[in-house]
């Protein structure tokens, strides 16, 4: 009996879905947003998510887009590329969106990119790093996070000061780690300094001792480390119970700096971390009202500030796609992808404006956000004067 | 020499943990039969206890490794009466799909109720670090090593020198003979549940605020668990003891000195060789196949 | 009538195509069948040989790579300077590639492997499966490691000459889905009513028996594992060439569970099994991904599996042939578990 009905409510909810999907959406402006809210990356997309939603309010707030409301059409790729794939096929077919934000993390937003094409949607890229996906003559795709040879190109300008002499690297084994150590390898050879180990850790370890006591051993002055938060502060614990001395610089901008100095202590003092969002001094940022409203938004909705630094390329990527959509002056596909073309405004982490990368002809499209170095001192987050 | 030596401490420190780990699920997996997936979601299970106790309730630190060792002994009571017993007669793949969708939702359940983000916990131990000459060590991981140890004996002195230890060991050998012998097989196997399960909550317990506590620290402890318990070999405690060593001794000695990628390769290469050379792992003793 | 049966449910699969026109839930059924062709070569280890392959995605994941990297081709420098270049194949070519390398593995583990039975062959599955991942991660130069590999082209069939007929729509790929399905149903159907299927049998039910009587063991055992180390080898072809990117995340342990939970459910040692079973959960995330939260859909999955377990033990297939045996015990074609019980 009981069976029976769960049953026909499984059929009845697919039928629902079916039907309700297949109305097409007169009444709002609807934007996809693939993001992982469950497996390893849930932390993650879930802050993306938040931030997405800040920016859909903010704009339903002023009056929507071209007359209209906003709606988030949120599904949960499950940090699984199989799915990323197949949601980004609901949001197109089924949902009808005409532009989709995504799916944070490289093999995701890989996997995402061969539907774009087949429905000629444009995707705008919130956080993934990986070159290739801006170089594989994609021309749906508009990334607004920086990948690493880009912030490695930032930081040649503040290498000097740093007076480093010899680098090991410490990085999480995927693209975006192992990408990292060869963006900044080469600018740092460029720049005369000496590149020593390159130690890669899984994705999910735990225990980095037997990387970091060999590093401990080398003559090397300063590790650069490049993994998210949590891994983070894992090694930076670590790393103090070895009693590791060595200078340490995070790069790729998931480090979420407040995160580290709650939950690594005193073990997360001295160190230096790049990052493309400096929410902790709000007048130094490219748009101090747009910061400061964002910040306002995400205390008020009772979110930890340290998912801040995460959160902040949702909001900035619904945000662009609005801009998009106000230049296309329709919500269609075709025509919201010709003017991301032209989108130029000021994101809480600088400008954003897309340049074209990739095979001639079949560009995608990149900004250059800022970068900033930071460093935590005595628990607190500091612009280091160097 | 320095760097060597320094790897032998990080490995006895990360072994006496993975020991812990290996105990409970080798007691599950030779007594009962069961593959159990849902191993580390005990641990994390344990590990989000002290997380409630010692950080959101704001009391003692000990108190809530205790708090969670009771409760993942009530609660893998809790799983054995509810999801094994009606099972008892289906077959080894089928009471592991049973497990597996233990952890599934467990693992979700965690996740709808405490979110995805990391906790930390922070404890009362120092920060800085113990230091004796070039060395040094934690002095948290010194606590966590102790403590791990003391939880291997009470196990060890529960298996061997108590009159339920005993039943579980006749029912390893031979559970229809011991049924016959008047051991309460029922008994028997929910107290090996529950026992298994506490000492995997108190491995989440004690490894939680040397780690972070996420709703998905449980998958990589079930997968070390069962390398741990298969290079061991079934129902032996002083194997599951000695194959965490070992596991973290191959995974210290492999990331330092051939390759920090095949890290987590390490325990798998070696327990393929173990099965190759001596497929009933290191120190069971022998089974019947088939 | 029940003979009947496959053939009804063969057209009416093929039907579907020309119905439904929904691309998101052809994608589901895409996506679905690959697993399900993966789950049935799961089954005959499984189902009819009793053994568990907890790294059963290992075979897979080896199908999707070597016929990615058929198709994309490679240049690779192995220990002592040996230089390996690749020039791209034709497609179908990775196809049989694919199977072919997969079902070598399946050799290999089986031959070494089989010298241990029941929870240590679960082990060393997932031993192996975890080894392949870490190479696959970490030979960066062959497989580009976590980098992935990308612009996998779409599945083409032909020959130099005759033309080329490419599986890029939706509905093409499907039938080559089926396709797949149903020669992957052939080949176990014959292997397992043969000679060879009756002593996988006889050994599962009662090893020490069969071996007794004569029956080697390891060779039948080892042969299982080729063939259903080759089968999931085309099944992870096929789904290199429909996502069209695969790196590491292609051994994910999640895969292998999908496919354990597809055959348990389903009914292992059946045929049907993996197909009802594999239906039934590849298509409960599509559903409930209409009315629940993300992890709520997580639980739900857990718990309808759980429940499917508790309630028929033996799977749904096994329990409906019951209810069919019940009421015409001579007309139903006994599975070959029924012969050998009912053989005493």
């Amino acid at each position: 009996m009981r069976k029976g009905r769960a049953i026909s409510t499984f059929a009845a909810a697919a039928l629902l879905s079916i039907g309700l999907a297949g109305q097409a959406s007169a009444q709002t402006i609807k934007i996809g947003v693939n993001e992982p809210l469950t497996g390893p990356f849930a932390a993650s997309g879930t802050y993306v998510v938040n931030g997405a939603k800040i920016a859909a309010d903010e704009i339903n707030a002023k009056g929507g887009l071209l007359g209209k409301k906003v709606e988030l059409v949120i599904e949960d790729n499950k940090s699984n590329p199989t799915e990323a794939a197949a949601v980004a096929e609901k949001l197109i077919t089924a949902d009808k969106v005409p532009v989709i934000m995504g799916a944070w993390g490289s093999s995701l937003t890989l996997a995402v990119m061969p539907k774009l094409l087949e429905y000629k949607v444009p995707m705008v890229v919130e956080t993934s790093s990986s070159g290739k996906i801006t170089t594989s003559g994609n021309t749906y795709i508009f990334r607004i996070s920086p990948p690493s040879a880009v912030e490695a190109a930032a930081f040649k300008d503040i290498l000097p000061k740093l007076h480093m002499k010899k680098v090991d690297f410490l990085v999480i084994n995927n693209d975006w780690g192992r990408g990292a150590a060869d963006d900044f390898g080469k600018v740092l050879k460029g720049e005369g300094i000496g590149v020593g180990l390159v130690e890669t850790m899984d994705q999910s370890a735990q225990d980095m001792s037997a990387q970091l006591s060999k590093i401990k051993g080398t003559d090397s002055d300063t590790i650069m480390v490049t993994t998210a938060v949590e891994q983070l502060t894992l090694l930076l614990k670590q790393a103090a119970a070895l009693g590791i001395k060595k200078r340490i610089v995070t790069t790729g901008g998931s480090q979420n700096p407040d995160q580290l100095i709650d939950q690594a202590g005193t073990a997360a003092n001295g160190t230096y971390h790049l990052t493309t969002f400096a929410p902790w001094y709000p007048d130094q940022t490219p748009d101090p009202t747009a910061t400061k409203y964002f910040l306002g938004e995400w205390k008020k909705r009772g979110f930890n500030f340290a998912g801040a630094t995460e959160s902040f390329r949702g909001y900035d990527g619904i945000r662009t796609i609005a801009k998009g959509i106000e230049k296309a002056g329709k919500a269609e596909p075709e025509a919201i992808t010709k003017a991301l073309w032209d989108v130029d405004f000021t994101g809480l982490n600088g400008k954003i404006k897309f340049q074209k990368q990739g095979p001639a002809g079949k560009e995608s499209g990149q900004s250059m956000p800022n970068v900033y170095l930071i460093q935590i001192d005595n628990g607190k987050v500091i612009l280091p004067k160097l | 020499m320095i760097e060597f030596l320094q790897h032998v401490i990080n490995a006895l420190i990360l072994g006496s943990t993975y020991a812990l780990l290996g105990i409970g699920l080798t007691l599950i997996f030779g007594i009962m039969r069961v593959v159990n997936f849902a191993h580390g979601e005990l641990y994390a299970f344990g590990a989000y206890c002290v997380y409630l106790v010692s950080v959101l309730m704001g009391l003692n630190f000990f108190f809530s490794i205790l708090v969670a060792i009771l409760a993942g002994c009530l609660l893998g009571a809790l799983i054995e009466v509810i999801l094994l017993r009606p099972m008892r007669n289906a077959d080894i793949d089928t009471t592991m799909l049973v497990m597996i969708g233990a952890m599934i939702v467990m693992q979700n359940g965690e996740q709808y109720i405490w979110g995805g983000v990391a906790k930390s916990v922070n404890t009362p131990f120092p920060e800085a670090p113990f230091v004796i000459g070039p060395f040094s060590v934690s002095s948290l991981s010194l606590f966590v090593f102790f403590a791990a140890l003391l939880l291997i004996g009470v196990a060890y002195f529960l298996i061997n020198r108590t009159k339920l230890g005993k039943a579980m060991r006749a029912t390893f050998q031979d559970r229809d003979t011991a049924s016959l012998m008047g051991i309460n097989i029922q008994r028997i196997y929910m107290a090996t549940f529950a026992i298994g399960s506490s000492l995997a909550a108190a491995a989440g317990a004690l490894l939680g605020p040397v780690y972070v506590v996420s709703p998905l620290m449980g998958n990589i402890a079930s997968l070390k668990a069962f390398a741990i318990v298969i290079l061991g070999g079934l129902g032996s405690i002083g194997g599951a003891t000695i194959g965490g060593f070992m596991l973290a001794f191959a995974e210290e000695i492999g990331a330092g000195y051939i390759s920090s990628g095949y890290r987590d390769a390490m325990g798998f290469l070696i327990i393929i060789a173990v099965l190759l050379v001596k497929p009933t792992g290191l120190f069971a003793r022998s089974e019947r196949i088939g | 009538m029940t003979r009947l049966f496959p053939w009804v449910a063969l057209a009416v699969f093929a039907s579907i195509p020309l119905w439904l026109h929904d691309p998101y839930l052809l994608n589901a059924f895409i996506t679905t069948g690959i697993f399900i062709i993966a789950a049935m070569s799961l089954n005959l280890l499984l189902g009819y040989t009793g053994q568990l392959s907890l790294g059963h995605v290992a075979f897979f994941g080896i199908g999707a790579y070597t016929s990615a990297l058929t198709s994309l081709g490679f240049d690779v420098e192995l220990i002592g300077g040996l230089r390996v270049v690749h020039e791209p194949w034709p497609v179908w070519t990775g196809l049989v590639l694919g199977t072919l390398v997969a079902g070598l593995c399946g050799y290999i583990v089986g031959k070494l492997s089989f010298r241990v039975r029941g929870a240590y062959f679960v082990i060393v599955t997932i031993s192996f499966a975890e080894v392949v991942r870490l190479v696959a991660l970490n030979w960066v130069e062959l497989t580009q490691g976590p980098l992935a590999l990308t612009s996998i082209p779409p599945m083409t069939l032909g020959l130099p000459g005759l033309g080329y007929f490419d599986f890029y729509s939706k509905q093409s790929y499907f039938y080559l889905v089926l396709a797949i399905v149903v020669i992957s149903y052939v080949i176990i159907r014959r292997l397992v009513y043969s000679r060879v299927g009756r002593a996988m049998v006889a050994l599962k039910e009662n090893e020490s028996l069969a071996v007794s009587v004569g029956i080697d063991v390891t060779r039948y055992l080892v042969l299982a594992a080729v063939v259903s180390a080759g089968i999931a080898g085309a099944a992870g072809s096929l789904y290199a060439h429909y996502l069209k990117i695969i790196d590491p995340d292609v051994f994910l342990f999640l895969y292998t569970i999908t496919m354990v939970i597809m055959v348990i459910t389903g009914g292992k040692g059946t045929l049907a099994g993996p197909i009802v079973g594999g239906l039934i959960f590849g298509f409960i995330p599509v559903v409930a991904r209409s009315f629940a939260a993300p992890e709520v859909q997580w639980i739900l999955y857990g718990l309808f599996m759980i429940l499917i377990v508790f309630v028929l033990p033996q799977g749904i297939v096994p329990a409906v042939e019951n209810l069919f045996t019940a009421r015409s015990k001579a007309e139903f074609p006994a599975s070959p578990k029924a012969k050998i019980q009912d053989a005493p």
